[in-house]
């Protein structure tokens, strides 16, 4: 994710809407006089090549892999046979999928519970003016910024077993007693790939949801006071509902990108311990490059398209009724 | 949709995804680097190993060998490049689908058959025939080069899995190192003390984990591909004590081998089940250490994992003669007597001088009843072994009964045989 996409999404948030486009029905633009009528469309040509050559080609071209017989064999001799929804069915029938398919909603559903609320905290919090606000926000920003290759590798030395700096300081409370290896066992595992998740999200989550609270006006909130209603009530009843929109693209962006993470999880555990953190991305990357069946790697991408795509489907069915309501 | 294009289109097509998609799992893939016959009589033979870069002691060793050869031939280049070994099975096959392969790759043993089934490694039966050589390879070693009767490379070196042990620990504690798994356990508790531990091994997720139990599973007398065994159940029941008394360190499921070499050299573990690629290592880097190494425990067998690479010819290569040439020259026994010492591995034939160094004739023992995976077990290797790990996973870190874990992980492993057409 760009710079750019965060300015975007951080703009589509403030105008409350979760998207840029013209309404339907609104024909202005694009509609000059004369010669120039279609010379406006050449200025789009470059972004669509560039679009159309590295994601459309690659995403038709694995989903044509997914209905072929490919293995190392057929990648080499560069031929493969159609062999239709067989791969499907042969996935589908798999209990791996399936777990690797509930960890990913598991570990998604977690990421972004933990990365919304204190995103939503962290929000209202540097709402507030005091002195060394800017300061502070800039520096939450690095969990951002920060590499995964950095920050992925940095909690699994603060986790390690026997060196670790989190057992260092549980050992010193007296908490534990001994080595305690958190990335070995599966619950654990679990939740410090999605803490480690969560912690990069907030600061992205947090900057859609300031811009959505600097644009909600200061007089409803002096109204509220008024009428005697306290910090929480103020809240449940001023903010959260005039947030619900930005809520909304948060929620859903926070989700789709956490949903096809792979870095950080491959590198924290590898989908280990055993299979518990196997989420569908590390799945796939298992059935492409550690066994070599391309055919139903495809298979799991192609299915993981699924998920955000439905659940952007819903989000703008929302948006429209919003928009008629 | 319509099949459109040609092969080679296909190809191409592939080729460009595969390397897309290795962008994406952040690791660059290399350049072109086939090799060249020129007309000048000068002649470039490429060749991929995963030992090391020349600034570690097997990397090295090994561009010392290449020297060599340059050295005697004049007019050959050898241009070597290393790839780690994670990434190498998928960056051989990412070259060979964009028609890109060395010269000579040097590949992990258990790789031969599937390298072979995929068309990237040449059958190199008639050379070998001319050759005549065959006959001074171990059995194990050179089985792994058969692939349907026909040999597809030539075993490189031989190594195997033996316990290294802490001689001042042992000698404070007044214990030998054991020689048969129960006393293994009994040493290793004995020798624990909740910071230190009395074994190290790598238990680490995927098939480089899978290792140390199936050390077991062969000593128990099992079959490391039969998992609903009351062997394998044997082994993975003791392993699991061993972690659970603290015997073992529970991040031995963290741990890969470099990191179970690490453990042993800072004193943190008493033992570890490791192959002979750590004996110049440690010279190296610990030289203070006092360490040996003894032959792995045995229960109802004596029996460890053959470690080995073999020397293949890419399937599209122009120089496959120049390449053939290196590779039998470093076979040569007296070559291998000058390298092998460097590289701390042993000879895959039985004609070479391998000294009188204490520490390799214990190597070569144990090399004697080693193991290889074979058939469809061979073909599948990666994924068995990863099944395997998964077992120890479950039952060491992950709360289920050895029974259940073997069970499990034995649906898996048919699942995966059934794969192998």
């Amino acid at each position: 994710m760009t710079q750019t996409e965060t300015r975007d999404a951080a703009a589509a948030a403030r105008s409350g809407r979760g998207r840029g486009g013209r309404r339907p029905g609104d024909r202005s633009g694009g509609r000059g006089r004369g010669p120039g009528r279609w010379t406006v469309y050449l200025f789009v040509v470059p972004a669509v090549v560039f679009v159309a050559a590295t994601v459309l080609y690659p995403l038709i071209f694995n989903i044509d892999l997914s209905f072929r017989d490919v293995g190392v064999a057929q990648i080499v001799a560069g031929d493969a046979e159609w062999v239709g929804w067989e791969n499907y069915a042969d996935q589908l029938g798999r209990s791996a999928f399936w777990h690797a398919l509930v960890t990913s909603l598991l570990y998604t559903g977690l990421a972004v519970a933990f990365a919304f609320g204190l995103g939503m905290a962290l929000a209202v919090y540097f709402n507030q003016r005091f002195p060394g606000r800017n300061v502070m926000r800039s520096l939450l920003l690095l969990a951002w910024i920060l590499p995964t290759v950095v920050s992925a590798n940095v909690w699994r030395w603060m986790l390690d077993g026997s060196y670790g700096l989190l057992n260092t300081v549980l050992e010193a409370i007296g908490l534990i007693d001994g080595d305690m290896f958190w990335l070995a066992r599966p619950v654990p595992a679990l939740f410090a790939v999605v803490f480690a998740t969560a912690w990069s999200f907030t600061p992205f989550v947090m900057i859609l949801l300031l811009a959505g609270l600097q644009s909600i006006p200061e007089q409803l909130y002096e109204a509220a006071k008024i009428d005697g209603a306290g910090a929480w009530r103020r809240f449940a009843s001023v903010t959260m509902p005039l947030l619900r929109p930005v809520n909304l693209t948060a929620l859903l962006l926070c989700f789709i990108y956490t949903f096809k993470t792979f870095d950080t999880v491959f590198l924290m555990t590898r989908g280990g311990p055993g299979e518990a953190t196997m989420i569908l991305p590390i799945y796939a990357y298992n059935e492409a490059f550690q066994f070599f069946r391309f055919d139903t790697g495809a298979v799991s991408t192609t299915l993981m398209l699924v998920v955000p795509l439905g659940l952007s489907i819903l989000y703008f069915r929302y948006l429209r009724k919003e928009e008629t309501a | 949709m319509r099949r459109t294009g040609g092969r080679a289109a296909w190809t191409a097509r592939v080729a460009g995804v595969l390397v897309a998609a290795t962008v994406l799992a952040a690791c660059g893939s290399g350049d072109d680097d086939g090799g060249s016959a020129d007309t000048d009589g000068e002649t470039t033979v490429s060749l991929w190993h995963y030992y090391g870069t020349p600034d570690t002691p097997p990397g090295a060793a090994f561009q010392n060998l290449l020297d060599r050869y340059e050295e005697e031939h004049e007019g050959v280049t050898i241009e070597a490049r290393h790839i780690p070994f994670g990434d190498f099975a998928r960056t051989l096959l990412q070259s060979a689908a964009g028609g890109d392969l060395p010269d000579i790759a040097l590949i992990n043993a258990f790789m031969t058959q599937s390298m072979a089934d995929a068309g990237v490694i040449q059958d190199l039966s008639d050379r070998v025939e001319e050759w005549g050589e065959q006959d001074a390879y171990f059995e194990t070693s050179w089985e792994t080069t058969q692939v349907d009767g026909a040999t597809y490379g030539i075993p490189h070196v031989a190594d195997a899995y033996a316990v290294y042990y802490n001689e001042a620990m042992f000698a404070e504690a007044g214990v030998e190192p054991p020689t048969t798994w129960a006393d293994m356990q009994d040493v290793a508790t004995q020798l624990s003390d909740g910071s230190r531990y009395g074994l190290a091994f790598s238990g680490i997720e995927g098939d480089e984990g899978a290792t140390a139990l199936i050390i077991r599973i062969l000593a128990a007398g099992g079959d490391p591909a039969a998992l609903d065994s009351p062997e394998a159940a044997t082994a993975l029941t003791q392993y699991t004590d061993m972690i659970s008394a603290g015997a073992v360190s529970n991040g031995v499921l963290t741990w890969n081998e470099e990191d179970a070499k690490n453990q042993f050299a800072n004193g943190q573990a008493a033992m570890m089940i490791n192959s002979a690629t750590y004996v110049s290592v440690l010279a190296e880097e610990n030289p203070d250490l006092q360490w040996n190494v003894a032959l792995l425990p045995s229960d109802v067998e004596a029996a460890t994992f053959l470690s080995a690479e073999n020397l293949t010819i890419g399937a599209t290569t122009e120089n496959a003669d120049a390449a053939w040439d290196v590779i039998t020259w470093m076979q040569q026994p007296e070559v291998l007597a000058e390298y092998l010492p460097e590289r701390n591995k042993l000879a895959a034939r039985d004609d070479v001088d391998s000294g009188d160094d204490p520490i390799r004739a214990v190597f070569a023992e144990q090399l004697a009843n080693a193991w290889a995976p074979e058939g469809a077990v061979a073909a599948a290797s990666s994924e068995v072994f990863t099944h395997i790990q998964g077992a120890l996973q479950a039952a060491a870190g992950g709360g289920s009964s050895p029974e259940d874990a073997l069970a499990d992980a034995q649906a898996k492993i048919d699942e995966a045989l059934a794969n192998v057409e």
